[in-house]
C-alpha cells in the first residue's frame, strides 16, 4: 500500500505533463514549420506530384486547396480545434488520415527500438560488467576498442557491412523489408550496437566504482558469500545510471531510427517525420510530433518507476 | 487513439511472425525507390500503373506507339475539336463493380481539376455519353490520347473515393489487385481472376520501396527481390559479376539538363551559354559519374526518343580554349584569384539542383570544378526541387540542374510545348522566347501528319541546339536487375510498367 | 584479484597511456593546421576519369568517387571534423554539466524546470532543431553546430544531476554544507571528482557522435555544399562506393577513430576506476 500511492502520484504528474507536452510540442513544431524559409506550397506540390509533375501551376493550386494563404492562427486554431477532437487532420502531401498513417508506422518504429534497445543492452551488460570487474583488463581494453569503432560508424554503413555479411555472404537473414522475425534482426543488431557502443562503457564504469566502493567496505571479509554480496551490491548501485542512460537513449532512439529505416526499407515513424519535414506536410509532422512527445512522456514514467525500485533514495518525480 | 497503435503493435507483430512471402516460389518481389503512400492517382498514380493494378484507357507499348487499353478506338471529329473515345465492354472493377463511360468521365474529370497533364491541355470537357467518352478540347490537340495513357489518368473505381471525395482504395481494372497495402513501402498483389486481358502467369507479386540505392543491390545480390529497378552504377557494376542475376541497361527519354536564366545580364547572350556548355566535359561525367560512357548528351533530345533526336546535329564538344575566347569576347576578363570580371561584376553564380536523384549533386560538383577552370565561380545550393521552379517564377535562379523526362507521355510533344512554348516553362527556358520555336510547336501539338512534324521538329531541334536556353549534359539509362530463371522480363522505356503481367518463372 | 592492476604500475601504465593520447592528439592537431600545405593538393581539384584509384605515389591515400585527392581532403576535413568536434564538447558539455549540478544543487522549482527544458527538448524532433538553425542560415557550419550541441546536452545534463544527486546526499558533502563550505569548494572536492571520469567518457564519445551527427545529416540531404570537405560528409558521399572501393569510405571512419582514441587514452579513460 505504501509503495502504491507514489506510484499514483507519478502517474497522475505525468498524465498531466503528457497533456501539456502534447500541446506544447504541437505548437512548437506549428511555429517552427511556419518559421522554416521557403514557400510551403512548393515544397507540398513537390511532396505530392515528384518531380516530373510538379510546377508553379501546381503549387498555387496547392495554396488554394489547403488554405495555405490564411493567417496562421487560424490555421493553429484549427489544427487545436480538430485535436480537441482526437482528430489530427489529413496529410497535407497525401491526402490520407494522419491517425491511420501514424497507427500504422508506429507499430513497426516501436518494434523496431524495442528490439535495438533488447540487443544493445543484450550486448552493453555482459560486457560491460566483464570489463568493469577489471579495469584496464584485456576485456577492457578490446571493448574499449570495439566501442570506438563502431561509435565512428556511422549506423548505416555499419548497416549495409552487417547486410553483407549475414544477408549476402551467409544467406542467413533477409537483407530488407518487414515480412517476418527474421526481417527484424539486422536493423535492431545495427541500431543496438551503436547503442551498445556507448551503454557498455557507462555499464564498465558504473560497475567499476561501486566494485571500488564496496571493496573498501568489505576488504576485510573473505570468502565466496561475501564476492556474491560484493557482486549483488555492484550491480544494484551500477543498474541506476544505466537505466538512466536507456532512457535518454530511447528518445534518441525513436526518431534517431531514421537512417536504419531508410537502409532497411523499414517503414516506421522517423522516416515518415522527416520526410513531412521536408514536404512542409504540417499536419503529418504535428501529428508525429505529438505522438513523439506522448511516448517519450511514457517512457519517463517507466524510466522513473525502474529507478524507484532500483534505489528509492536517489529518484524523483 | 492508443486502441489503435495498439492494433497496429499487434498487427505489425502477426505480420512479422507470418512465413516470408517470398518463400512462396511463385510471387516475385520487385523492388524501386519510389515510395507508395497515397492512395491518390494524382500522387502515386506512376506506381499504381507500373503495377498493374489500374489501367488507362490508353495504352502504350515499349516503342511508344499508342495502342488500345479500356478504350477500343478512339476518334477526332473534323475539326479536332471533339474526341470520341470507344470503351471497352464487360471489364470489372477488382470490387465487381462494373467499368463503363461514367467511371471513367469521372476519373478523368477529377484528373483534370488536379495539377497534371489534363489540366495543361486546352479540355473543355470531359463527359459520359451513349456509353463512350467524349472530351472537347479548345483548339485541336493531336497528342491527346497521348495524355490518357499518363500516370496521373489511370481510371480507379467509383468506390475507391469515399464520400468527400477523397481516395481511399486501390481498386482498378488491372490484371493484378492489391492484397496488403503498407504505406508508404510495401504493396503485395495478387492475380486478378477476372481479368479482361490475358492472364498473367504468376499468382503474385509484391513491390518493395527501398529508397537506398546500396539497398536494392543487396536485395538483388541476395535473392530478396527478384527484379530490382533504378540501380546506382556502382551497384550495377557489380551486379554485373553476380551469377544469379542479369543486368540490364534500357535508354530512356530523360536527360540531366542545366536550365540557364538567360534574362540575367550574365547569361542573355547566346555565346555565354555556348560558353558554359564549352566549358563542360560530358565525357568524364558519362565516364565517372554515370558511367555510360556513350550517354554524354551531344543534343538535348536523346536517341530514345525516335522522332526527337536529330542526327544530323553536330555534337556539344568540349573546347576550354573556345569557351573562354567566347567570354573574353563578351568583355569578360581574368580576376587575380583567376575569376571572371566586367566592370564591377564578378563571374559568381550559384546553381541549384537536389538530391533526390544522386547523380545530380555529383554533377553539381564536377560542373563546380570545371567552370573553375574558364573563370566562373559556382555555388552550388542543394535543397528541395521546388526551389528551381520556384526561382524561375521570382526570376532568383541564376542556373539549375535537374532531370527532365521527355517520355511522360508517349508523345513529347506536350512536355516540349511546357518547356520551350512562349514564356518558357518552370522546368524549361527561363527568359528565353523564340517566335519560330513557339509557332512550330504549336503546329506540331496540332497535326498528327508525321512529315509535316517531321520538318518542324527538325527546325526546332536546331534552335535548342545553336541557342542552348537548355545545356544538356548526359542522357539516362534505366538500370535493371533481373533473377535468372525469371521470363519474360519486358523493360520499358517509358517506364509506364514494369511488365508483371508478363513474366514467368522458367520451369 | 580484481584491483590487481591498481597496484602493478599503474603511474607507468596511466602515464604511458596518457603520453600516446596526448601525442596522438598533438599530431591530428598538427595535421589540421598545416597538413593542407603539405600533401600540396588542392582538395576540390577533381580528376574524373582519374576516380577511385587505390594508394599511388602521386595520391598517398588514392582517390574519391570525383577524382580528388584523399589525403588532401582528409586533412582539410580535419580542420572541420576536429573543430566541430571540440565545439560540440564544449557547447553541450559546459552548459549541460552546469546545468546538471545546478538542478541536483537547488532542487525543487530549480530542477524541475531544466528538467523540463530537457525534456521538452528531448521531446521535439531534433531534426526539426537541426532543420531550423540550418535553414536560418543556409550552408553555414554554425547552425549545424548549434543544432548538434542543443541536442546533446541534454546528455550532460541528466548524467550529472542524477550522479550529482547522490554525491550531495553522501555524509560528507552534507556535513560540508552545515559547514558552510563554499559551493565552489564542495564542486571541485566531491563533485567533479566523483563525476568527473563519466563525464569525460561521455564527452569522448560525445565527440565521436557529433561528427557521425553531420554523416546522418548528409544521409538525409541536410549540410554542407560541395565542395567542402569534412569526415562526417565524406562517410556519406563515399557510402555508394562501399563495395567497389571499401578503403575510401574507411579512410574517413578511421581518422575518427584515432581522434576519438587519442581523447580517450589522453584523459585517461581506460585506467579509471
Amino acid at each position: 500500500m505504501t509503495r502504491l500511492t507514489p506510484f499514483l502520484a507519478a502517474c497522475a504528474t505525468r498524465g498531466l505533463q503528457a497533456v501539456l507536452v502534447a500541446v506544447i510540442v504541437g505548437i512548437v513544431s506549428f511555429a517552427m514549420m511556419q518559421a522554416l524559409p521557403g514557400d510551403a506550397a512548393y515544397r507540398i506540390a513537390a511532396g505530392r506530384y515528384g518531380y516530373d509533375m510538379m510546377d508553379a501551376a501546381a503549387a498555387e493550386a496547392v495554396r488554394i486547396e489547403l488554405g495555405l494563404d490564411r493567417p496562421w492562427a487560424l490555421q493553429l486554431l484549427d489544427w487545436l480545434g480538430a485535436l480537441a477532437q482526437f482528430d489530427l487532420g489529413r496529410s497535407l502531401v497525401y491526402g490520407t488520415s494522419v491517425i491511420d498513417e501514424i497507427a500504422t508506422q508506429l507499430g513497426y518504429s516501436l518494434l523496431l527500438a524495442l528490439g535495438a534497445v533488447v540487443a544493445s543492452l543484450l550486448i552493453a551488460i555482459p560486457v560491460g560488467i566483464a570489463a568493469g570487474l577489471n579495469p584496464g583488463g584485456w576485456v577492457d581494453r578490446v571493448s574499449l576498442g570495439l566501442s570506438i569503432f563502431l561509435r565512428a560508424i556511422p549506423a548505416f554503413a555499419l548497416g549495409v557491412v552487417l547486410v553483407l555479411v549475414f544477408a549476402v555472404q551467409l544467406r542467413l537473414l533477409p537483407v530488407a523489408g518487414f515480412r517476418g522475425v527474421a526481417h527484424l534482426i539486422l536493423p535492431s543488431l545495427t541500431l543496438g550496437l551503436g547503442l551498445a557502443a556507448v551503454s557498455n562503457r557507462v555499464v564498465r564504469d558504473a560497475v567499476a566504482e561501486a566494485m571500488a566502493a564496496e571493496w573498501r567496505l568489505f576488504a576485510r571479509t573473505k570468502g565466496l558469500s561475501a564476492r556474491v554480496t560484493v557482486l549483488r551490491h555492484v550491480l544494484r548501485n551500477a543498474s541506476l545510471p544505466v537505466v538512466t542512460y536507456v532512457g535518454v537513449q530511447m528518445a534518441y532512439l525513436i526518431e534517431g531510427v531514421v537512417i536504419v529505416e531508410t537502409v532497411f526499407a523499414w517503414p516506421g515513424i522517423g522516416h515518415a517525420l522527416v520526410h513531412a519535414i521536408f514536404a512542409r506536410d504540417i499536419a503529418m509532422v504535428q501529428g508525429t510530433a505529438l505522438t513523439l512527445g506522448l511516448i517519450y512522456v511514457a517512457l519517463n514514467l517507466l524510466i522513473d518507476l525502474a529507478c524507484r525500485g532500483i534505489d528509492p533514495r536517489g529518484s524523483s518525480a | 487513439m492508443i486502441q489503435r497503435i495498439c492494433a497496429a503493435a499487434i498487427g505489425a507483430l502477426l505480420t512479422l511472425s507470418q512465413p516470408a512471402l517470398a518463400s512462396d516460389n511463385k510471387a516475385v518481389t520487385v523492388a524501386a525507390p519510389w515510395e507508395v503512400a497515397s492512395y491518390d492517382p494524382a500522387v502515386s498514380g506512376f506506381a499504381i500503373q507500373k503495377l498493374q493494378i489500374m489501367e488507362n484507357l490508353v495504352d502504350a507499348d515499349e516503342t511508344g506507339s499508342l495502342r488500345p487499353g479500356l478504350a477500343t478506338a478512339w476518334t477526332a471529329s473534323e475539326d479536332g475539336l471533339t474526341w470520341t473515345f470507344s470503351l471497352r465492354e464487360g471489364v470489372t472493377f477488382h470490387d465487381g463493380s462494373p467499368f463503363g463511360a461514367e467511371a471513367a468521365a469521372s476519373a478523368l474529370t477529377r484528373a483534370w481539376k488536379q495539377p497534371g497533364v489534363l489540366s495543361k491541355a486546352p479540355v473543355t470537357g470531359i463527359a459520359a455519353e451513349g456509353g463512350a467518352l467524349v472530351i472537347t478540347l479548345e483548339r485541336a490537340f493531336a497528342a491527346l490520347p497521348a495524355l490518357l495513357a499518363h500516370a496521373t489518368t489511370i481510371v480507379p473505381s467509383p468506390s475507391s473515393l469515399d464520400p468527400e471525395g477523397n481516395p481511399k482504395a486501390l481498386i482498378g481494372t488491372g490484371p493484378f489487385k492489391v492484397e496488403a497495402f503498407t504505406p508508404p513501402q510495401s504493396l503485395d498483389l495478387v492475380r486478378n481472376e477476372a481479368y479482361w486481358g490475358t492472364l498473367p502467369k504468376i499468382e503474385a507479386a509484391s513491390y518493395l520501396a527501398a529508397g537506398r540505392a546500396e539497398t536494392r543491390a543487396l536485395l538483388a545480390e541476395s535473392g530478396d527481390a527478384d527484379i530490382v529497378f533504378t540501380l546506382d552504377p556502382s551497384g550495377y557494376a557489380r551486379l554485373g559479376n553476380v551469377e544469379t542475376v542479369e543486368t540490364v541497361a534500357v535508354p530512356i527519354p530523360r536527360v540531366v539538363t542545366l536550365k540557364v536564366n538567360a534574362a540575367h545580364p550574365f547569361f542573355a547572350d547566346p555565346r555565354a551559354r555556348r560558353a558554359l556548355s564549352l566549358a563542360i566535359n560530358r565525357a568524364g561525367i558519362a565516364a565517372a559519374i554515370t558511367r555510360f560512357p556513350e550517354a554524354a548528351a551531344d543534343q538535348l533530345f536523346p536517341p530514345a526518343l525516335n522522332d526527337w533526336h536529330n542526327a544530323t546535329l553536330p555534337a556539344l564538344s568540349h573546347d576550354i580554349a573556345q569557351a573562354k575566347a567566347l567570354l573574353a569576347e563578351l568583355g569578360w576578363t581574368s580576376g587575380e584569384d583567376g575569376i571572371l570580371t566586367r566592370g564591377d561584376e564578378r563571374f559568381s553564380i550559384l546553381l541549384r539542383t537536389f538530391p533526390d536523384r544522386p547523380e545530380l549533386p555529383l554533377i553539381a560538383a564536377a560542373l563546380q570544378d570545371m567552370w573553375k577552370e574558364i573563370g566562373v565561380e559556382l555555388d552550388v545550393s542543394v535543397a528541395n526541387y521546388s526551389e528551381i521552379p520556384a526561382g524561375h517564377q521570382d526570376g532568383s535562379l541564376h542556373v539549375g540542374l535537374y532531370a527532365r523526362n521527355y517520355g511522360l507521355t508517349p508523345d513529347p510533344v506536350g512536355t516540349v510545348l511546357q518547356d520551350f512554348g512562349t514564356g518558357g516553362g518552370d522546368w524549361g527556358a527561363m527568359g528565353w522566347e523564340n517566335a519560330e520555336v513557339a509557332e512550330a510547336l504549336a503546329a506540331i501539338a496540332a497535326t498528327a501528319d508525321a512529315e509535316a512534324r517531321a520538318a518542324k521538329i527538325a527546325r526546332v531541334t536546331r534552335i535548342l541546339h545553336d541557342e542552348l536556353p537548355l545545356i544538356p549534359i548526359v542522357w539516362y539509362q534505366h538500370t535493371v536487375s533481373i533473377a535468372k530463371g525469371l521470363e519474360n522480363v519486358v523493360i520499358d522505356p517509358l517506364q509506364r510498367s514494369y511488365g508483371l503481367s508478363a513474366v514467368s518463372w522458367s520451369e | 584479484m580484481t584491483n590487481a592492476g591498481q597496484g602493478a604500475g599503474p603511474l607507468f601504465g596511466l602515464g604511458a597511456a596518457r603520453l600516446t593520447g596526448l601525442s596522438l592528439l598533438a599530431l591530428l592537431g598538427i595535421c589540421a593546421v598545416i597538413g593542407p600545405d603539405l600533401v600540396g593538393q588542392d582538395p576540390a581539384k577533381q580528376a574524373l576519369l582519374n576516380a577511385r584509384q587505390p594508394s599511388s605515389a602521386a595520391h598517398l591515400l588514392g582517390t574519391d568517387h570525383l577524382g580528388r585527392d584523399m589525403a588532401a581532403r582528409l586533412l582539410s576535413g580535419a580542420q572541420l571534423s576536429l573543430s566541430l568536434a571540440a565545439l560540440s564538447v564544449l557547447t553541450a558539455g559546459i552548459p549541460g554539466t552546469l546545468a546538471g549540478i545546478a538542478a541536483a544543487w537547488f532542487g525543487g522549482w530549480t530542477d524541475r524546470l531544466i528538467g523540463s527544458l530537457a525534456d521538452a527538448i528531448l521531446a521535439l524532433p531534433g531534426l526539426l532543431l537541426v532543420l531550423m538553425l540550418a535553414a536560418i542560415s543556409p550552408g553555414s557550419w554554425w547552425a549545424l553546430y548549434a543544432g548538434i550541441s542543443l541536442t546533446l546536452w541534454v546528455e550532460y545534463f541528466r548524467y550529472t544531476r542524477q550522479r550529482a544527486r547522490i554525491v550531495l546526499s553522501s555524509p560528507a558533502v552534507e556535513a560540508s554544507r552545515l559547514l558552510g563550505l563554499s559551493p565552489g569548494h564542495i564542486i571541485r572536492r566531491h563533485i567533479l571528482p566523483e563525476i568527473g571520469p563519466g563525464l569525460l567518457t561521455v564527452a569522448a564519445f560525445g565527440a565521436a557522435t557529433a561528427v557521425t551527427a553531420v554523416a546522418a545529416l548528409g544521409f538525409v540531404s541536410v549540410g554542407v555544399r560541395p565542395p567542402t570537405a569534412e569526415w562526417g560528409v565524406m562517410m556519406t558521399e563515399l557510402l555508394p562506393y562501399w563495395r567497389e572501393a571499401p578503403f575510401l569510405i574507411l579512410q574517413p571512419v578511421i581518422c575518427l577513430v584515432i581522434t576519438v582514441l587519442a581523447l580517450h587514452l589522453s584523459v585517461g579513460g581506460l585506467h579509471r576506476r
